[in-house]
């Protein structure tokens, strides 16, 4: 496993697929592998927030993941899915079609354990509280790049507020333009500036309990 | 003195005050140059979709912004794209507010947005490589704009053409396969007459009430060509590891085709300054070594060409590019009008100091949720940073954001008149 990890963190796809090939030979568990991969995804993360690794490392590495998750998938059993950490809806704010941080937040979330809903680009507040209303999520990730997302993220807030859907959810808003101030204009509970504070986030609301 | 000569001095001012801070010469005061173009328009009620598809509504508010703001530059209006010609040309990497196709439709308050997508594939860089043009014209723009989806009905290379047999046979039987394309064209041409006849009357009244604008033409980076408009943010990334050379190869087309781009514009405009919107060479997008390697060489070459047919890039560095500021030390002195996004200012001051001025940073969340008072304090605080006269004005990013808060932008301005003067 050691050598399929560093194969991971190393960038080299081949070698990656090699490895985990040999080990499915070697009669190692689906289950086994695919979390190496998600603890080598895990120690990218944190070498991408102290700035030693990149946007091009996060998507190759969320790449080889996806590869070998189609490899594995027929030597996984169904019963994991029941393993999920917890479930979030994420989704770019209306008016805002950028989905690049977005899609990153999704691949990385999910390689983190989480059951995720994506619910695209230029989505509406009313589109986001169906979400809520429907999947249950314990978090919600609302992304965007624009400064018009700035309105829209306090909107769908508002209409999560109205509608008494906030006790039992956290609000993450996410994109390069967030700071603390927009995340008290918009009322919500947490902000993000890149992918890997996502799941961050979410980690550390399950770690405190706050959420189940 | 007439109105007419008073404006005219008055243009003419404005543009040394800036061209002074680039060229690090202390100017009278603090000027403010904005990168904006839609809150021009939005501050004055019109909003982004009117700004599109009622030029007459655009222009009255342009104008009558460029008065009240009283900046020293305005934004360039050419990036305010005409609705109809988009519509026509059904660019689908666009989406815009009032686009008659659903599917690129934004709402109205919303400014166009281009859509991340991969419109070259990993496998066709041969291909496209071995024949740019041909590929360009045949694969690539019927992608990009489903209104000239009948080019890739061209069922042979260009290059077949250059003799007078394939001449009397190819093109007469082309003409039969795009003849729905030569209707689209037409339209199109005639709206884009519409538009630039807007846009060139638009700034000739700026200019006869005395304000220019920061740019009037705009260009990518060779690698932000490539990224934004051909492999897509992923497909570019990606390519850093499965295909470098490849990926070089490209970033080495477009730097070709992107000064090709500059020498015809010179020949067609009085070229001063040109804008380049830099996208992906920020911190967290890439790191120091890959920035090297993939991004720097041919942006530092596109600044020197431009210095040396004596243009002033200004290029809108997205994103935090602290990391990047040593790179920019290797450029000439007081030739560059650099727009921050996200910066450190001290390292800025200890790196660039005598090397480049600062355009920026009024933050765009400060503008949008801020009060006049936290507005007033960051823009002294920025001026006092920046006391020997390098120092240009404006909001962070892209300019004045169009959901600003009025009295912020004025608070903002009302402050480098009180506090700014040298």
């Amino acid at each position: 496993m050691k050598d399929l990890m560093n194969a991971v963190i190393q960038m080299d796809e081949q070698s990656a697929i090699k490895q985990t090939e040999k080990l499915l030979a070697d009669g190692k568990s689906a289950m086994e592998i695919l979390d190496t991969y998600r603890e080598a995804l895990s120690q990218i993360g944190t070498l991408f927030e102290r700035g030693e690794c990149f946007l091009p490392e996060l998507i190759l590495s969320g790449e080889m993941l996806k590869t070998a998750s189609e490899k594995l998938k027929p030597f996984i059993q169904k019963s994991v899915d029941a393993e999920k950490r917890g479930r979030v809806v994420v989704g770019t704010v209306q008016g805002d079609v950028h989905d690049i941080g977005k899609d990153i937040v999704v691949l990385l979330l999910d390689a983190s354990g989480y059951e995720v809903m994506d619910v695209g680009v230029d989505v509406s507040a009313e589109t986001f509280t169906t979400a809520v209303q429907e999947f249950m999520p314990q978090v919600l990730g609302l992304s965007g790049l624009l400064s018009s997302a700035y309105g829209q993220m306090k909107g769908t807030i508002e209409l999560l507020n109205r509608k008494n859907l906030r006790s039992d959810l956290k609000i993450m808003i996410g994109g390069g333009q967030m700071s603390d101030s927009i995340r008290i204009y918009t009322g919500a509970d947490a902000f993000g500036n890149n992918a890997v504070a996502a799941v961050r986030l979410c980690d550390d609301w399950i770690e405190e309990g706050q959420i189940i | 003195m007439t109105e007419h000569l008073k404006n005219e001095k008055l243009y003419h001012a404005r543009i040394k005050r800036v061209m002074d801070v680039v060229a690090l010469r202390k100017p009278d005061r603090v000027p403010i140059a904005t990168m904006s173009d839609y809150f021009f328009v939005t501050s004055q009620g019109v909003n982004c979709k009117e700004a599109m598809y009622d030029p007459d509504k655009m222009k009255k508010a342009y104008t009558k912004s460029a008065g009240e703001y009283n900046l020293d530059m305005c934004g360039t209006p050419s990036s305010i794209f005409s609705g109809p010609l988009m519509d026509v040309m059904d660019v689908s990497a666009f989406s815009w507010p009032g686009a008659t196709k659903e599917s690129n439709r934004l709402p109205n308050n919303c400014t166009i947005q281009y859509q991340d997508k991969e419109y070259l594939m990993s496998d066709e860089c041969d291909d496209f490589l071995k024949d740019p043009t041909d590929f360009t014209l045949r694969k690539l723009i019927p992608r990009m704009s489903s209104s000239l989806s009948d080019l890739s009905n061209i069922p042979i290379s260009i290059r077949t053409m250059s003799m007078p047999y394939t001449i009397l046979r190819l093109l007469p039987m082309m003409s039969l396969l795009l003849q729905d394309l030569g209707t689209k064209l037409k339209i199109a041409g005639g709206e884009l007459e519409r538009a630039q006849s807007a846009q060139n009357t638009l700034k000739a009244d700026l200019k006869s009430i005395g304000y220019p604008t920061t740019y009037h033409f705009g260009i990518m980076s060779p690698f932000d060509w490539v990224a934004d408009f051909l492999r897509g943010m992923k497909g570019t990334m990606l390519d850093m590891y499965r295909q470098p050379d490849k990926l070089k190869a490209l970033v080495d087309v477009f730097e070709q085709t992107v000064t090709e781009l500059i020498d015809a514009a010179i020949e067609m405009y009085q070229l001063d300054r040109v804008g380049i919107p830099l996208h992906w060479g920020a911190a967290g997008f890439m790191s120091d070594q890959q920035y090297a390697e993939f991004y720097w060489p041919q942006l530092k070459r596109l600044f020197l060409h431009l210095i040396e047919k004596n243009i002033t890039p200004m290029p809108l560095y997205e994103g935090n590019y602290t990391p990047r500021l040593k790179y920019l030390a290797e450029l000439p002195p007081g030739k560059i009008a650099g727009h921050y996004d996200t910066v450190d200012r001290q390292q800025h001051k200890d790196i660039l100091s005598g090397i480049t001025c600062f355009w920026g940073d009024v933050p765009k969340a400060l503008l949008i949720t801020g009060t006049t008072e936290q507005v007033k304090d960051y823009v002294k605080e920025l001026i006092d940073d920046f006391p020997d006269g390098d120092l240009i004005i404006d909001g962070d990013a892209s300019g004045i954001p169009v959901e600003s808060k009025k009295e912020n932008v004025m608070a903002m301005i009302e402050t480098v008149d009180e506090y700014g003067k040298y």
